[in-house]
């Protein structure tokens, strides 16, 4: 009789068994011809705490491609960055992270 | 010559406001007609105009049952918080404030940003907005307002970057 079990294989549960709600969401601000471009890069900078410099690249991003992420995080965090964007007049959306 | 004084500018730690009473008087109604359109889909519940849509950004847009909860978790607040920046603004106004501090300036920026949101959106802007804007349709009084806001919400973020 065996004095040692054998090795039972573990498997560990995250990795590649992430579920849909556990991977992060991005937090994404588009273009539109309405607001300004220098009120956009404000906002970027007040909101999320970019420097000038940070908030104007992003903002130029929004601008030249049609859209930009901005910000990351959980589901909660994510949609309380899209509401404060929302709270400014930017038009933000919200999925998960590619 | 001495430059003209622009229309908000920053003094120390607060800002100063430095607007005509008569445009005054026209962002005070704007103000109302803000809320008007605030209130007329307070819940979201109501067929929605591309003005309203202009001010409550669809947050899921490829997941409709997840859209429909930001919605009802968020409009109403989200509402609130605009009535809230509207009533700052008029506060302001209404007791001839020059000199606000920076929670009263943003709801300043917000309140003029949402109105030039519906107007922009009325008007179906499209141009570059740091364009000259305007420039081919500035013969109506709905387009110099527009302009008219642009130049004010462009000197209030002005204000805010100054060190």
């Amino acid at each position: 009789m065996p004095t040692t079990l054998n090795p039972v294989e573990v498997k560990d549960p995250d990795l590649d068994e992430k579920t849909a709600e556990d991977r992060p969401w991005v937090v994404i601000v588009w273009n539109d011809p309405i607001n300004l471009m220098s009120y956009v890069t404000l906002v970027l900078q007040k909101l999320f705490g970019y420097s000038l410099e940070k908030a104007t690249e992003l903002m130029l991003d929004v601008h030249e491609k049609g859209r930009a992420v901005v910000a990351n995080g959980t589901h909660e965090q994510a949609e309380m960055h899209v509401f404060r964007l929302h709270e400014h007049g930017l038009w933000a959306t919200m999925e998960h992270d590619a | 010559m001495a430059r003209p004084r622009p229309p908000v500018y920053r003094v120390k730690d607060r800002y100063r406001l430095h607007i005509g009473d008569d445009e005054l008087v026209l962002i005070r109604r704007l103000l109302d007609e803000l809320r008007e359109l605030l209130l007329s889909d307070a819940d979201g519940t109501a067929p929605t105009s591309a003005m309203l849509t202009r001010l409550f950004p669809v947050a899921h847009p490829d997941d409709p049952e997840l859209e429909d909860e930001y919605q009802r978790l968020m409009r109403v607040e989200l509402v609130a918080s605009k009535l809230k920046a509207i009533e700052a603004v008029e506060a302001v106004i209404d007791a001839s404030a020059t000199s606000i501090d920076e929670a009263q300036l943003t709801a300043f920026m917000q309140s003029i940003n949402s109105i030039r949101l519906v107007l922009g959106t009325l008007l179906d802007v499209t141009d570059d907005p740091d364009a000259e804007v305007v420039t081919e349709h500035d013969d109506t009084a709905e387009y110099q307002l527009y302009g008219y806001l642009s130049w004010l919400l462009e000197w209030t973020v002005r204000a805010f970057s100054d060190e």
